[in-house]
């Protein structure tokens, strides 16, 4: 079983109510993927930081790629070639500011490490779409959009972080027609199909203070679970 | 009302000129470019000042965007270190040579143009530099096409023109979402087109006779068209003005040479 999260959102609190919550768990867990999102404005996140690097006892390495707090930070850092515009213009003017206060410069080679997501089996993990990270997918995105996103990378799951919510999205019997016509070629005619995919949006770990939502996995089974943790938010 | 889409000129004066007496003779009464005016050609300045005296409606390509921000644009895009060398040269050819002015109109053109339930863009809708090539994806070509809002969507960028209709598009959809399960729905679209115009002045359908389409927005009957010119003239030219003779080569023979992106659906990320 994997468990994937996403948007921790520097609320460590909130990452180890979903940590306690995996050892409750009666099935193993044999991956733990976090999809971006480690980086945010719930609080600072540096422990958070030592923590993710540190696993205790018994409990696996988390594998992170980045999302869009970290895209936004890098290029706040000069880094990736834009402004964080999409930040800027979602939260306000004050949002590098209060974001500067949460990260420290250290962990800034640490950040650019993170991969854009994993492709594992016949799924592919990212915290937006298999485009960007700043895409924020939901079950109201063009069913046509859903599928372009999986075919590009040819996967039958395509987990997300960035709406922060846990949703599903099934996309059955799909076909359609084409005809082509070249200047040389007699006329071409296909009929795709394609097999049933799916989009799940894994919930968020920190973004609601004292409400934990993460996704719990079974790649044998395709079976999805949705967990939502209660815990104490910090005073 | 017939409407010609040319693209892909990469500065061959004379195939532009060819192309532009046939849609003439053809009597079409509008003309759309889909870009990449310059590039590969020799005469990248006389091609943007006849598209700019015609006032063609034209959409900045790849190697527009390239000569206006620097190869740093998409130098991922290239299939092999060989071509990559090739292109540089051709690219540091023609930034020596081109007009202010020409550099100027080039960087103010838009990504992509409409009229009425048409869409004109260069590579795809999202990017210059994606080629929709006609055996892609049949979900991901109509959703290329539905992203734009238009029923047909002109490009270019391939080199080699084709019709695609898509049609009979459907999508059974089932979503669950804050703890209820919904019903299952289908989605489904009407005809979809997409029409790839080739390329005036380095074409690869395996000919060196220039391609561009005529369409007629009274019938929605979509022609493409082939006209020969003089190529040796542009050949000879290419060799004459010091840019590499594959150039040459390959267009006597409308060739991509040898090489292929290895995944021509890559989206540069710069």
């Amino acid at each position: 079983m994997w468990a994937i999260l996403s948007g921790i959102e520097g609320n460590l609190t909130a990452y180890e109510a979903v940590l306690r919550d995996l050892k409750r768990q009666s099935v193993e867990i044999e991956a733990l993927y976090i999809l971006g999102d480690i980086l945010g404005l719930q609080g600072p996140v540096e422990a958070l930081l030592e923590r993710l690097q540190s696993p205790q006892g018994g409990e696996r390495t988390p594998q992170i790629c980045a999302g869009f707090w970290e895209d936004q930070y890098l290029q706040m850092q000069g880094w990736g070639g834009g402004q964080p515009e999409a930040a800027l213009s979602q939260y306000g003017s004050n949002v590098l500011m209060e974001l500067e206060k949460r990260v420290p410069r250290s962990c800034l080679d640490w950040l650019r490490s993170l991969p854009f997501g994993f492709l594992e089996l016949d799924c592919l993990l990212v915290h937006g779409s298999s485009v960007s990270v700043s895409d924020e997918l939901s079950p109201q995105t063009p069913p046509w959009q859903l599928l372009d996103y999986l075919v590009r990378v040819e996967a039958n799951f395509l987990f997300c972080g960035r709406l922060g919510q846990c949703f599903s999205v099934q996309l059955q019997n799909s076909q359609i027609s084409s005809q082509v016509t070249t200047l040389d070629q007699p006329l071409i005619e296909q009929k795709a199909t394609s097999s049933p995919r799916q989009i799940i949006g894994v919930g968020s770990v920190g973004r609601v203070s004292g409400l934990a939502r993460y996704t719990l996995f079974y790649p044998t089974t395709g079976q999805i679970r949705c967990r939502t943790v209660e815990y104490a938010p910090n005073p | 009302m017939k409407i010609a889409v040319l693209s892909c000129i990469h500065g061959n004066y004379e195939a532009l000129n060819a192309v532009l007496l046939d849609l003439e003779q053809h009597k079409a009464e509008k003309i759309y470019c889909l870009g990449d005016l310059v590039g590969y050609g020799p005469y990248p300045n006389a091609v943007v000042e006849m598209i700019r005296s015609l006032d063609i409606p034209t959409c900045q390509g790849c190697w527009d965007e390239d000569i206006v921000e620097g190869l740093n644009a998409c130098e991922c895009s290239y299939p092999s270190l060989l071509a990559e060398q090739r292109g540089k040269l051709a690219h540091e050819w023609t930034h020596e040579r081109i007009y202010p002015e020409v550099r100027d109109y080039l960087a103010q053109l838009p990504l992509s143009l409409r009229e009425g339930d048409l869409c004109f863009t260069h590579g795809s809708p999202q990017n210059q530099h994606e080629y929709l090539l006609p055996e892609m994806n049949a979900f991901a070509a109509l959703e290329r096409v539905l992203s734009t809002g238009a029923n047909t969507l002109f490009c270019g960028h391939t080199h080699v023109p084709y019709v695609r209709t898509l049609e009979a598009g459907s999508i059974r959809l089932r979503v669950d979402y804050k703890g209820e399960s919904g019903e299952e729905t289908v989605f489904t679209t009407p005809l979809r087109r997409i029409v790839n115009v080739g390329s005036v002045g380095e074409p690869r359908h395996g000919r060196p006779n220039a391609t561009y389409v005529l369409y007629d927005t009274e019938t929605d009957h979509v022609q493409l068209r082939e006209v020969e010119y003089d190529y040796q003239k542009t050949c000879a030219a290419i060799i004459e003005q010091g840019l590499p003779p594959i150039f040459a080569w390959r267009l006597a023979r409308g060739l991509e040479f040898a090489e292929r992106a290895d995944d021509p659906s890559h989206i540069c990320e710069r």
